[in-house]
């Protein structure tokens, strides 16, 4: 693999400079990259932005015309590509080699495909990569390409290009660092992170320089390395700074505790300040001379300090505020927001460097000042893309990267060795590091309110990585005015190679025997989120009762100012309300809510969920996020797939639909939450009320998509089935029919339901009707394998009583009492037989898919019975594994016919009536199916289950015809719904 | 006077010292503070600490100024609440704000840990039964929530009920149908705050030097 995209690699190179040499190379449309013509790697100031360099000298090597075997003329490629290209000696060319065109995206794109491909192969040794850093494989990687590179063309074509790093790879990065930084813990520590950053960078800076200065005097660098002092000092400033690419990748694998980790990585994005500074006084001062310097130039070094680091603050934050302001109006388009969001932060960056201020503080800033606002401002699913496309970017920025790093240090025309310079060098950054971590820490911690131990220290010594900043400052340099620049250049590399190789090695078992603390990936529960809040107010109460001004006192001072004006101007009006506790408080309920449901149902945690209501009241435009949520989990909870597309205007619309999600998820546990607390401080009449108000609302919604979308109606049928649990909750516990109930949401359902619909078609009527009893025996068939023995062992004493006292008292049982006429008639009229046994096989492969059939039995006789009813129906006899089809696809006929009469019922719309006449038919299906229960005369005879399920399963189906064929009247006219409440 | 003091106030607070932990400077300064709240009185009542100007926007001013008259902060086992504290008092209360050193040893971290988690928990604790039932929880919570971050008490209500089913539910796994979970205790509380690097979190500088007593005095 590796190979195949090395000679990718090398094709487009070798190639480009077959036909591409006179030609002007077109432009990547948008792209910005200039034509690959003018290579001189070694001028500072104009961007090349190009990956591939050098089409100069001699452009056919015969490395690479042995690496591509058969290239023996410029046409070689061409037909080794094209195939049946033979022709351009004139005229009209079939297929054109259009090689100069496509060339700057095509390399663009190898090379990402390449870094892609390697992440990959890394990663597929799960040992390897817990050991290994993947930023050491990366430059390992690097290092092979450029050996190969190298071989085949003897010189090296790639390299990191300073350009390119600092326009393209490095904000990514570091946009990515802005926009995810926490921003509470950064402006907590932001005092260490300044000092560390500042003074630290400026300590390590000079001493280095200096100390480099006097190994030259003392004759430990080579005479050959032409440097006086303020090279050195050019060079210590350049190789001083902590890389933030570096130290993310590093530390990003280690997982020290966020504290450390945020003060390392923060120092390593602030301290650019000082680097760009450092790095481009020292240029003008190598480059008048330092005998020209004059003492008004330092103290314009030190206004540039400030200019360039506040300034670069400054337009970051501008930019969020212009961020925060845009997003505010993107309600419409919703489709724009995450490239509005990737726009200002990188304009930030660009803008910063235009002025040639500070551009990482910019982008930095900006990512910190606007990710509150953005985040609250965007949609969920622009929220995802946003974090995903960052994510994606930076992560291939860093791999891009390191490998050129590593292809870099190949090129042995760029760089001249000098033991002295490196081992000094390596001594020096780290002595000088360690020292001023430990100077700065003690300083410090006579400030800080949680001090920075000993291993803290040791762990910030050694995590200082230098990276690709220093080594894209390097190969900047001026080769003309710093002479020593091919020996800078190769001792930032090896510095560069050592602290990301070893110390990046090194540094998760240092961590590991230090026992430094390690970050915990976990979620705050809700106390904890009350508490951290809490401790904000406590601690700036007390600072203001102990007269104090500290720390809290000014941050709360901010969030005032933030609150009263910030907000108001940056945040949309309707999530301006909005906190973050309230969002946390969500997630936890959504999860819980999943974790319900994919559990069948733990007491507590469902009890959580208890507030379907508050999802109503309180009018928080997220609520369609809910839905997402809910969707990108992948639960199977939501099976809304209108509610995907997000037409804006709709949102009343999607308000009451998650409100129907909520409510058909949160229903049962909420029942749950009153038996604990209810009686303290919920008064009965409200539960009573919201219930009938989520049933109500269901039978609307059902009534408004009866035929819309199959799902939607698989869910609210399943809330409604709740319902029915709850409103038969003197039978006998609502516990086990909930938990039957969660069945309905298995997958299997889906198609099943779909085929059903399809059948009936014709028959709008009885769309319903069949959807439900499908699924109902469905259900039934199900249930006894998938519940886990507790649940199915439940089932049996809460199954609803006698069938006739049910019969006698629900007005639906009727319903299934006058089925068996009418299922001989329906069944072969609306299930063909060649399309029952296919929809049969089906069901059954699915269902075999999801539970072993074994227990499907106690319906077995009823199906058996129905089915002698039911008459030619062949088909549907296949054995026991099918039996659950079999079962679904009788139980459908059924309820066609049950539904069909329930239907005409309807029609008279009065609902007593309807009792009044079902009743007696019940009564007279009572001995039916009480004859069909014994288990003896079956065919294909199945070993008995537990006697438990048994009469459960058996019962069970019943319960939910009742329950299922009572559904379309409910749906379809508001009497109806009246019906449950009433018993 | 100042000066006079200061010579004076090692020995006089050499006491303090050990009982609180405080050095002495902060006792002084925290002394400075004490006069200019209790207008050079002995002794500091509520309406004092109710008319600092600073404290008015805080949501839970009145539990802390609660938490401050609370005969449980002083380290005693008594109940109930003062009129009026000394300075003494005060220096205990504002002990428990003491940030660790680096010479804490890890006993004395969980020590300093539970000191602060049993204030937390005596504030919210308002009626003394050892219990912090649904009510109180709620109060709190709203408390914190319905100002500072402008949500309606409804889903503050909300965001309360879910905290304490969550405390039971991590606290009490199995429990069944018809339980009833009372109220955080001490010990659940503890364990529900177990995230929390309280002896990180829950203190505040004390200066040492007396230089920001001017700004301090300006606020009062």
């Amino acid at each position: 693999m590796l190979l195949l995209g090395l000679v990718l690699l090398l094709l487009p190179v070798s190639a480009a400079d077959l036909p591409g040499t006179g030609a002007p190379p077109l432009r990547g449309p948008g792209l910005g990259f200039s034509p690959p013509a003018p290579a001189s790697s070694s001028s500072s100031s104009a961007p090349r932005l190009l990956l591939i360099p050098q089409p100069g000298a001699d452009p056919r090597a015969p490395g690479v015309a042995s690496a591509r075997s058969g290239m023996e003329d410029p046409t070689g490629p061409v037909e080794e590509q094209e195939g049946g290209q033979h022709h351009h000696g004139g005229g009209f060319r079939v297929v054109q080699w259009e090689w100069s065109y496509v060339q700057t995206p095509f390399i663009i794109a190898i090379w990402l495909l390449v870094a892609s491909v390697a992440k990959i192969l890394f990663h597929l040794s799960q040992r390897f990569t817990t050991v290994v850093p993947e930023s050491c494989m990366l430059i390992l990687l690097g290092l092979v390409l450029g050996g190969v590179v190298l071989i085949a063309n003897k010189k090296q074509l790639y390299q990191l290009e300073p350009a390119l790093f600092f326009l393209f790879l490095l904000p990514t990065i570091v946009g990515d660092a802005g926009y995810f930084m926490p921003a509470r813990l950064f402006f907590d520590n932001l005092g260490a992170i300044l000092t560390y950053a500042v003074v630290g960078t400026l300590w390590n800076a000079f001493c280095t320089g200096f100390c480099l200065y006097a190994a030259k005097l003392l004759g430990v660098i080579d005479e050959r390395v032409q440097a006086d002092l303020m090279d050195f000092l050019l060079f210590g400033a350049l190789i001083s700074a902590v890389d933030p690419v570096a130290v993310l990748a590093v530390f990003e694998e280690v997982h020290i505790n966020d504290m450390l980790f945020i003060i390392v990585f923060g120092e390593s994005l602030l301290n650019d300040a000082v680097t760009v500074v450092l790095y481009k006084v020292y240029i003008s001062f190598v480059e008048v001379g330092v005998e020209n310097v004059q003492t008004a130039d330092y103290f314009k070094g030190v206004a540039s300090f400030l200019i360039v680091s506040i300034g670069g603050t400054l337009v970051g934050l501008v930019f969020a505020v212009i961020l925060g302001f845009i997003t505010r109006f993107t309600k419409k388009v919703r489709i724009i927001e995450p490239l509005f969001v990737f726009l200002l932060v990188y304009l930030a960056y660009l803008t910063a460097e235009l002025f040639s201020l500070s551009a990482i503080l910019s982008m930095t800033f900006c990512g910190i000042g606007a990710n509150k606002y953005v985040e609250a401002n965007i949609s969920q699913k622009s929220r995802t893309t946003v974090k995903y496309t960052m994510k994606t970017l930076a992560s291939i920025a860093e791999t891009i990267i390191f490998i050129f790093l590593g292809i870099s240090a190949v090129d042995k025309t760029k760089w001249a060795w000098d033991t002295g310079l490196v081992s000094c060098t390596l001594i020096f950054i780290f002595v000088f590091r360690a020292m001023g971590v430990i100077g700065q820490t003690w300083v410090l911690n006579r400030f800080r309110l949680v001090p920075l131990d000993k291993i803290d220290q040791v762990v910030m010594s050694y995590g200082g990585l230098r990276g690709a900043v220093a080594f894209a400052l390097v190969v900047l340099l001026d080769g003309e005015r710093v002479k020593a620049k091919d020996y800078f250049v190769a001792t930032t590399i090896v510095v560069v190679f050592f602290t990301v190789m070893f110390q990046g090695l090194t540094i998760k078992p240092l961590v590991n025997w230090l026992k430094v603390p390690r970050s915990t990936n976990r979620k705050p529960t809700i106390n904890e989120e009350i508490h951290e809040r809490a401790f904000d107010h406590i601690l700036t109460a007390v600072e203001d009762i102990a007269g104090l001004q500290g720390y809290h006192h000014w941050r709360d001072k901010w969030e005032q100012f933030d609150k009263n004006y910030l907000s108001k101007l940056l945040l949309r009006k309707s999530v301006y309300r909005k906190s973050e506790l309230w969002e946390a408080y969500q997630k936890i309920n959504i999860r819980d809510a999943i974790s319900v449901i994919d559990q069948g149902g733990n007491v507590l945690t469902s009890a959580r969920l208890s507030l379907p209501s508050m999802a109503s009241r309180a009018s928080f435009p997220e609520v369609t996020n809910v839905t997402n949520y809910l969707r990108e989990n992948g639960s199977g909870v939501c099976l809304d797939l209108q509610a995907i597309d997000n037409v804006p205007g709709a949102k009343v619309e999607e308000d009451s639909e998650t409100h129907h999600v909520l409510a058909g998820n949160l229903y049962k546990p909420r029942r749950r939450y009153q038996s604990h607390y209810s009686r303290h401080f919920m008064p009965l009449g409200e539960k009573e009320r919201q219930d009938r108000e989520v049933f109500q609302r269901n039978m609307k919604s059902r009534m408004e998509t009866f035929k819309s979308t199959r799902h939607k109606r698989h869910k609210k049928e399943r809330s409604l089935k709740k319902r029915r649990g709850s409103d038969t909750k003197d039978d006998g516990g609502d516990k086990p029919r909930r938990n039957v109930s969660w069945h309905d949401k298995d997958p299997v359902v889906v198609p099943v339901e779909s085929e059903e619909a399809e059948h009936s078609d014709p028959e709008k009527d009885e769309d319903v009707g069949i959807t439900f009893v499908a699924r109902q025996v469905e259900t039934s068939g199900e249930s006894p394998p998938s519940v886990p023995a507790a649940v199915g062992g439940a089932q049996s004493p809460t199954a609803p009583p006698s069938p006739i006292s049910e019969g006698s008292q629900l007005p639906w049982k009727g319903g299934v009492s006058s089925t068996p006429p009418c299922v001989s008639v329906e069944a072969t009229k609306v299930i063909p037989v060649d399309l029952q046994q296919a929809w049969n096989q089906s069901i059954s492969s699915l269902e075999s898919i999801s539970s072993p059939p074994a227990p499907v039995e106690p319906v077995h006789p009823r199906v058996i019975a129905l089915s002698r009813l039911g008459g030619p129906r062949p088909a549907s006899y296949t054995p026991p594994s099918s039996l659950g089809s079999s079962t679904s696809s009788i139980g459908a006929q059924v309820s066609q016919g049950s539904f069909s009469f329930s239907e005409k019922k309807k029609k008279k719309e009065e609902e007593e009536e309807e009792e009044e006449e079902e009743e007696p038919a019940a009564q007279e299906l009572q001995p039916l199916m009480s004859s069909l229960r014994p288990p003896g005369p079956l065919p294909p005879p199945p070993p008995p289950p537990g006697s438990a399920p048994g009469p459960g399963g058996r019962r069970n189906p019943c319960v939910y015809l009742r329950s299922l064929v009572s559904a379309p009247p409910a749906g379809s006219s508001e009497p109806h719904s009246r019906g449950p409440t009433q018993l | 006077m100042g000066a006079s003091h200061g010579r004076t106030k090692p020995n006089e607070f050499q006491e303090l010292m050990d009982k609180t932990g405080f050095s002495a400077e902060q006792i002084k300064n925290l002394r400075i503070r004490f006069r200019q709240l209790s207008g050079n009185e002995e002794t500091i009542s509520r309406e004092n600490l109710d008319s600092i100007p600073a404290l008015a926007n805080n949501p839970i001013k009145k539990e802390i100024i609660d938490a401050i008259f609370d005969k449980r902060n002083q380290h005693e086992s008594e109940v109930g609440s003062f009129q009026e504290i000394g300075f003494e008092q005060f220096l205990m209360v504002m002990s428990h704000f003491r940030p660790p050193t680096l010479k804490t040893t890890v006993e004395e971290k969980e020590a300093l840990r539970k000191e602060k988690l049993r204030f937390l928990f005596n504030m919210h604790d308002t009626d003394n039964d050892g219990i912090i039932t649904l009510d109180e929880y709620r109060k709190v919570v709203e408390g914190i929530l319905s100002k500072s971050g402008a949500i309606e008490p409804e889903t503050a209500k909300g965001i309360a009920d879910a905290a304490m089913l969550e405390v039971a539910s991590t606290n009490v796994p199995n429990m069944a149908p018809d339980d009833f979970y009372e109220g955080i205790t001490f010990e659940h509380f503890e364990q529900i705050l177990k995230g929390l690097e309280m002896e990180n979190r829950m203190h505040i500088r004390f200066l040492d030097v007396g230089t920001t007593m001017r700004c301090g005095r300006s606020t009062s």
